[in-house]
């Protein structure tokens, strides 16, 4: 049976009094891998953060269900604890704040609000340890100030070390692969792969084709001017790497 | 006559020196008044706003139900509403350790030294505290000696102590070489809105390489009115450093004056406020670097919601002679509201050559991307403040030596 998870209706929204989303639709279904592709300041990122609801985000008309709710009316720490997950493309440093206590903080926030018990604080460190292990990201670097001093590949790592501890059941990949190593982008996509399965499903905004011989999307969509232009399978990212935008965005004019 | 200024029955009337001595604080708290917006020293502050027309003067027993204890192992002076409470205390051996009043009537080494760091003609509730002298401590250590933990003044009010004053004066000589940490709670119990003012001088003596940790947490209830004046002389190689942690009351100020009388004297004067509401919360220091090769700093950093208002002033004063002498400050706030104040006046007054001094000032809000950040991986909104508020904090609580002390403090920063 095909259920859908994120719903999105003819969406407008903007920031700062300017229009960028302008009658956007998609709906992902459960267990469905999506990729957006789309030219530089198209507003992908954009996208994002009004799903995240990130403040100065104005949403003029349509709507958005996530698991049949209405999403736009959830506060921003509601969506995550609902499962929803953006690895966004520019992580913000915090000072002062290491990563293992921020962690810990957001992963019993999920559970709790799935009415799970906390985590034991040896069991949470035990999980973290080895999921960083996976992602090449060593002890020391978890006790480290959030994104402090991280490399810019470091930081993606980081975003799909939080991804892999929140098991979010839609995750929104803004730009993961950007920054990445060749073997660094291996790692990234086996964490994100990891966290694929028949229920949960992913947005993965990505400007290039090879993150998706990765992560293999069931759809590739072409965002332009504020909407989505075209739609299809893994071969039209291919086409795209050959072709540009050009011949799409002027279409859609 | 200011209403503040009441009848009461004091102990050691009959002895001479001590009556002129409280006279003498009536007519300088006389002279002087409450200070309002146009006292220069007291322009953010206005006490005068603050303290209520029917306080009064009175020395209620009560029983301590629910005082805040401290998380590790201290001796401990307890006053109970201004009044010391020998079955709560715990003293230390083999130093000296006597009520305040005993120590003027029949020490004359305390005696000879009573009031001696305090200008009260400047001083005006320094003053008011002379005119009702008799409550606080004397504490000497001996030269080179140290206590294996901390000395703890506990001061709690009661219910009981409602719409009262309380004036204490404590005395703190530590020898050439001594060594010492002391801890200065201020409690309550009932209800937030209890109203009292607590006013406290402490004058404190360090000879030559003598070392004194000041820690305080001031948490007075929301009505009430702490006044606290901290005069400290630092003798050649003596060491003072300070952390005070200011959260309660309606309007406190926390005034720390150091003379760094002697070469190598060193005073290190820490802070931090955090206050939603309506409350004023003052930190003022005065640093006098009298002597040449003399070293200060001070980090004081703020955090203020609601209505409140911090207030900062703070003065390094080098003199002629005061050579090769370094001085650091910086006051740094972070305003959670648009209502919330911040008041800075820094004053650096420099009149030797050859020192290293600076100051800075900065006022911050919380970073929304930050709190974006946290949130969108299901930190609660309240909760990401706090955690951003700790991270902000945690530079100036880094600088408190004692690690059980560092931990119960960062265990009190709930706002
Ligand atoms: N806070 C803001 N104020 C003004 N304009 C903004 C703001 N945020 C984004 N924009 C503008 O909105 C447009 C869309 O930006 P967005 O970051 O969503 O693009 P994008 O598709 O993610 O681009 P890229 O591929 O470069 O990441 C851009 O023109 C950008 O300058
Ligand atoms: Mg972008």
């Amino acid at each position: 049976m095909i259920t859908p998870l994120l719903e999105i209706e003819d969406l407008y929204a903007g920031v700062a009094g300017k229009e960028i989303i302008k009658g956007f639709n998609l709906t992902i279904n459960e267990g469905e891998v999506h990729a957006i592709m789309g030219p530089n300041g198209a507003g992908k990122s954009t996208l994002s953060n009004v799903l995240c609801g990130k403040q100065g985000y104005q949403v003029t008309s349509g709507a958005v269900r996530f698991k049949g709710k209405d999403l736009l009316k959830m506060s921003i720490e509601e969506r995550a604890r609902e499962g929803l997950f953006l690895s966004m493309q520019a992580p913000v440093e915090i000072a002062g704040v290491s990563i293992t206590p921020f962690l810990k903080h957001a992963v019993n926030a999920v559970r709790a609000h799935q009415g799970k018990p906390e985590l034991d604080t040896m069991e949470f460190i035990k999980q973290l340890r080895e999921e960083g292990r996976k992602l090449n990201l060593d002890a020391d670097m978890l006790k480290r100030s959030v994104n402090v001093g991280f490399s810019g590949g470091e930081m993606k790592r980081l975003e799909t070390l939080q991804m892999r501890m929140l098991q979010p059941v839609m995750a929104i990949l803004d730009e993961a692969d950007s920054g990445l190593d060749i073997d660094a982008m291996r790692l990234v996509a086996q964490g994100v792969n990891s966290c694929r399965s028949e229920k949960n499903s992913m947005l993965i905004i990505t400007h290039y084709q090879r993150l998706l011989n990765y992560i293999v999307p069931d759809f590739v969509h072409i965002y332009a001017n504020g909407r989505i232009v075209k739609t299809g399978n893994k071969d039209l990212a291919e086409e795209l790497e050959r072709s540009g935008y050009a011949a799409f965005v002027k279409e859609s004019k | 006559m200011s209403r503040l200024l009441q009848e009461a029955a004091l102990a050691g009337e009959d002895v001479a020196w001590l009556k002129e001595y409280r006279g003498r604080g009536r007519e300088r708290f006389a002279a002087q008044g409450i200070p309002s917006a146009k006292t220069e020293a007291w322009k953010y502050t206005k006490p005068n706003m603050f303290l209520q027309n029917d306080l009064v003067y009175q020395q209620v027993v009560d029983e301590v139900r629910n005082r805040p204890e401290l998380p590790f192992e201290t001796y401990k002076i307890s006053f109970v509403n201004g009044i010391f409470a020998p079955q709560l205390s715990n003293l230390p051996p083999k130093i000296e350790i006597l009520p305040m009043i005993e120590a003027a009537m029949f020490y004359p080494e305390a005696q000879a030294l009573i009031g001696k760091l305090t200008d009260t003609t400047k001083h005006p509730f320094a003053a008011l505290n002379d005119a009702y002298f008799n409550e606080g401590c004397y504490i000497r250590l001996e030269a080179n000696t140290a206590l294996d933990k901390p000395i703890a003044l506990m001061y709690h009010t009661t219910q009981e102590a409602r719409g009262g004053m309380m004036h204490l004066h404590n005395l703190i000589v530590l020898e050439s070489g001594a060594k010492a940490e002391l801890i200065e709670q201020h409690s309550y119990e009932g209800e937030v809105k209890l109203n009292y003012f607590a006013n406290i001088v402490n004058e404190i003596r360090l000879e030559t390489k003598a070392q004194l940790q000041h820690y305080k947490y001031q948490n007075e209830a929301f009505k009430a009115v702490h006044i606290a004046l901290n005069v400290v002389n630092v003798k050649s190689g003596g060491i003072y450093k300070s952390f005070c942690l200011q959260k309660g009351a309606d309007l406190a100020r926390n005034e720390t004056q150091v003379v760094l009388s002697e070469p190598e004297a060193e005073a290190q004067v820490n802070a931090a406020y955090m206050m939603n509401g309506w409350a004023t919360l003052d930190t003022t220091t005065d640093i006098e670097h009298t002597c040449e090769k003399t070293f200060s700093s001070q980090l004081v950093k703020g955090v203020v919601g609601g209505q409140a208002k911090g207030v900062f002033q703070g003065k390094i004063h080098i003199a002629p002679l005061a050579a090769k002498t370094q001085g650091y400050q910086q006051h740094r706030a972070l305003l959670l509201s648009d209502e919330a104040e911040v008041d800075v006046k820094p004053e650096l007054e420099i009149f030797a050559d050859d020192v290293k001094c600076s100051h800075g000032a900065a006022c911050g809000q919380l970073d929304a991307e930050q709190l974006f950040y946290m949130r969108s991986r299901g930190i609660g909104e309240e909760e990401a403040k706090a955690m951003l508020i700790d991270a902000y904090l945690d530079e100036v609580i880094a600088k408190v030596d004692n690690e059980k002390v560092s931990e119960w403090i960062k265990s009190l920063l709930k706002m």
